[in-house]
């Protein structure tokens, strides 16, 4: 009799899209008892090696199997002080919906010699990974566990991936067990803390839950941080020299090398020893090929950042859309950080693949034919998947529009990734005017290459300037003062917020999507819009509640020297450091969710001592609104 | 015993500074007890180093040649050329090519502890060390020591000096030129410049550094009030431009 093999995968899209890679499309469908998306396949797969030819049911999870929940007399909002639950014991179980699931896992595991692990390849996939090898281990404890290593559901991938397991990754998993713990301690601690406090302060907040994220809170800091730069911004007035010259029927515009300065006497009495000068020498005149660089392959974070500008779609709208495509096998896994193609992927079958699109064919047509350019390497490599790439080609009319929109950015960004540089010659002109230096800059764009997939960028030639000589004097047609008001920054954007939180380690490309929706579930934040039709902008706006948070924070830790506020990234960015330890080998779990603890603790316990500070900034700001 | 015509000779050539003879002679009688047998280079350049950290309008000579003419801030002439070196000290430093609301920013995020590299938010005090060394970590922070030049607090300038000379007359300065050593957190209040044949235009002295030497030095007493004052005075500043 063959031997038998249960693959199990993290979605049921993807345990279809494997299993109909495995078989040729040969396998039978079975239903399992108790839940009607999960579907076990059957089919017959030579394994190879050791292995052989082998009976296959791949199956599949929805997510995480388990949770982690303090024990039963900890969960009633008041059953014990807040500040326990740094302490309570927890308990990690299956979850009531996902209990036919494990079921079926362990049934399977009884018939079978080994398990494949075929979820997602990055540090909540091992997790995962790690919770259906549990179950199979409770089904049949001499199972042999392996784990599938693969990035796109593209065929000869997958199949690839079924010939050469690796071992499942414990430092990740742990990782992710180490951030579930935390999550939940510090979550539930200060969401019981601050709801049961503020409750009492305003009407407004009776019935609310005021929830407490590690990373929802920074998120919410970096929206009140600008909010509150916009509103407290002053305009001041700046002067500067503008310089004009008209030569062969054009007119120049000279730029001050001082941009502009905030003393108008000063500016006055530069603008006079130019004019007293009378003529302008020319210092400088630099011609030189220049090049627009064509766009690194595209990370996670990258897709969510262009996507929200360019394609209009908010960054967890861009990411469901993405998954989508993933799972039906048109474009690469969408989270990753890598940004530099492995030498082994054959990019050029990739653009080939394209052949057939009616928008971007054509240009992969000449690709192929003599443009191909191997892609800049960017400096990040997460060592799981390759950067975001479509793997076959799809017609729009099987897309909806938000999937029509960000396939073809994928591709197109794709191309552009394996186009030559946009090549231009640029001017540069410099003059020295009395004590004064200014400049002025032409561009003409010469070849466009990857700019014509490439439709997101621009780079536009300018007009073209008249000749100079080097050293030569004329005397300008026009020197004044102009005279201008700084403006205030503008409200955060999601792009800019993305980048806020990356640049500050706050969630991970995975997740940072879920924590922007979430401030605007728990309404700390509100959308606003700015501008209208093409060009209309979505910013960020707290509301009250939400200053009040951060403010309240703030305040608490004033003066301690050591704290610093909930509301500002570095605690969690700490955090996620002690995490990539762990992945690492260097920490432990139990160390590193001590040692947060530790960290969140003092906070906690200046918060209590101190939380008259966070009930104060509530009744400033939720008071005053029920009264105006 | 030393005397003071060598000392004052001593200051002359090394630093082209005139020094008061009273100044001098107080100098002398308080050390003369205690470091009798000092050399005389010695003596003379702790003379320099007492003479940086004071005052000018007591220190040094009020000869009309070493002085800044009364009505230097004459708007009406367009430009004229000092002739000599003529020793000043700073009393105020202001960058111009800055707004001051950002110089505002600047400075609140040294309170808060934080620096901005590129989009990446920084916490400039170490967490979790014992108090002691992180008071030190913080005396760091202060803007007048070098890390709040991390903070973005260190602008381009050019910089707007009020300056002063022996006879207490008051001049504006206006950097042309980059000069090393002028920007917020280097130049101390009271820090002394030495003007070599500088040009004055409108009532500004020019400043490159062709015409300045930096003599360094600081007036403990002005510098400290300044520093603690600075933000208040930028917030009152930002208060004048609404009103305008």
């Amino acid at each position: 009799m063959a031997r038998k093999i249960l693959c199990v995968a993290e979605k049921p899209a993807i345990a279809r899209a494997v299993a109909t890679h495995l078989s040729g499309g040969a396998f039978q469908t079975h239903a399992i008892r108790g839940n009607q998306y999960v579907k076990n396949y059957e089919f017959e797969f030579n394994f190879g090696g050791a292995w052989g030819n082998c009976s296959v049911t791949m199956t599949s999870v929805v997510g995480h199997l388990t949770g982690l929940d303090f024990d039963r007399q900890y969960k009633g909002w008041m059953s014990c002080p807040p500040g326990s639950l740094f302490e309570a014991p927890v308990q990690e179980t299956v979850d009531k919906d996902k209990l036919p699931i494990a079921e079926n896992i362990r049934n399977q595991a009884k018939y079978s010699k080994a398990l494949f692990i075929w979820t997602d390849c990055d540090r909540e996939g091992e997790h995962i990974g790690s919770e259906v090898r549990n179950q199979a281990k409770a089904g049949n404890a001499r199972i042999e566990v392996k784990r599938a290593k693969f990035s796109n559901t593209e065929s000869a991938h997958v199949r690839r991936a079924a010939l050469e397991p690796v071992n499942l990754d414990e430092y990740q998993a742990s990782a992710v067990a180490a951030r579930i713990e935390l999550d939940l301690r510090i979550g539930a601690a200060f969401t019981r803390l601050q709801t049961l406090q503020l409750q009492t302060v305003v009407a407004a907040l009776k019935e609310k839950v005021i929830s407490y994220g590690s990373c929802q809170f920074p998120t919410l800091g970096f929206v009140v941080d600008r909010y509150l730069r916009v509103q407290n911004f002053k305009p001041e007035t700046f002067w500067g020299i503008k310089v004009i010259l008209s030569r062969q029927g054009k007119k120049v515009n000279f730029l001050w090398k001082r941009v502009h300065l905030f003393d108008r006497a000063v500016v006055t009495m530069m603008l006079e020893r130019c004019l007293v000068a009378k003529q302008a020498k020319v210092t400088k005149v630099n011609q030189k090929p220049t090049s627009k660089w064509r766009p690194l392959p595209l990370t996670t974070v990258d897709l969510q950042m262009m996507g929200s500008r360019f394609l209009r779609l908010d960054s967890q709208t861009i990411m469901k859309v993405a998954e989508a495509l993933y799972t039906k096998g048109f474009i690469s896994y969408p989270r990753t950080e890598t940004d530099q193609f492995d030498k082994a992927i054959d990019l050029k079958k990739l653009v080939e693949k394209q052949y057939p699109d009616s928008s971007w064919g054509q240009y992969a047509r000449e690709l192929i034919d003599s443009k191909f350019k191997t892609p800049r390497s960017g400096r990040h490599n997460d060592k799981a998947h390759p950067p975001i790439h479509p793997v076959s080609w799809v017609s729009p009319n099987q897309l909806n529009a938000n999937e029509k929109k960000v396939y073809e950015f994928v591709a197109r960004r794709f191309l552009a990734c394996c186009s030559d540089d946009a090549k231009g010659q640029s001017t540069e002109i410099e003059i020295q005017y009395g004590d004064e230096s200014f400049h002025t800059n032409g561009l003409i764009v010469l070849e466009r290459n990857y700019l014509d997939v490439y439709v997101y960028d621009k780079w536009e030639s300018s007009q073209q300037l008249p000749n100079f000589e080097l050293g030569e004097l004329f005397e300008p047609t026009e020197a004044n003062i102009f005279e201008g008001k700084t403006t205030a920054p503008n409200y955060l954007t999601e792009p800019e917020l993305i980048g806020l939180m990356d640049a500050n380690g706050i969630g991970t490309d995975a997740t940072m999507a879920e924590h922007i929706a979430k401030i605007k579930e728990r309404e700390y934040v509100a959308i606003n819009q700015r501008g209208s039709g093409r060009s209309a902008v979505q910013e960020f706006i707290p509301t009250r509640l939400g200053v009040a948070l951060v403010e309240g924070y703030d305040n608490v830790v004033e003066g301690l020297p050591n704290s610093v506020s909930l509301s500002k990234p570095f605690l969690r960015k700490e955090m996620e450091l002690r995490m990539v330890e762990i992945c690492s080998g260097t920490k432990t779990r139990q160390e590193v969710v001590q040692q947060s603890l530790d960290m969140y603790r003092e906070v906690f316990i200046h918060t209590q001592r101190r939380i008259n500070m966070l009930k104060t900034a509530c009744r400033k700001y939720l008071v005053e609104e029920t009264t105006s | 015993m030393t005397s003071p015509d060598q000392i004052a000779a001593q200051i002359l050539s090394t630093k082209s500074l005139s020094v008061a003879q009273p100044w001098l002679n107080a100098f002398l009688s308080s050390s003369n007890t205690a470091q009798r047998n000092i050399p005389p280079s010695a003596l003379a350049k702790t003379a320099i180093f007492r003479l940086l950290a004071s005052d000018i309008k007591e220190s040094l000579s009020k000869h009309r040649s070493c002085v800044l003419p009364v009505d230097i801030h004459d708007p009406t002439v367009q430009e004229r050329r000092l002739q000599g070196s003529i020793p000043v000290q700073v009393l105020d430093i202001e960058d111009i090519g800055t707004s001051l609301w950002s110089q505002i920013e600047a400075i609140e995020r040294v309170e808060r502890g934080e620096a901005i590299r590129g989009r990446e938010i920084v916490r400039t005090i170490a967490v979790g060390e014992d108090p002691e060394s992180s008071e030190n970590n913080r005396a760091n922070n202060n803007p007048a020591n070098g890390a709040a030049s991390a903070s973005g607090n260190s602008g381009y300038g050019p910089h707007r000096l009020i300056l002063q000379d022996a006879a207490g007359t008051m001049a504006v300065g206006v950097e042309m030129q980059r000069i090393d050593g002028i920007a917020l957190e280097k130049l101390a209040i009271g820090a002394k410049l030495l003007l070599r044949n500088p040009s004055v235009a409108r009532g500004m002295v020019l400043l490159s550094p062709g015409s300045v030497t930096l003599l360094g030095g600081k007036i403990e007493a002005l510098d400290k009030p300044w520093r603690d004052g600075r933000k208040a005075r930028l917030l009152e500043k930002t208060a004048d431009v609404d009103r305008e």
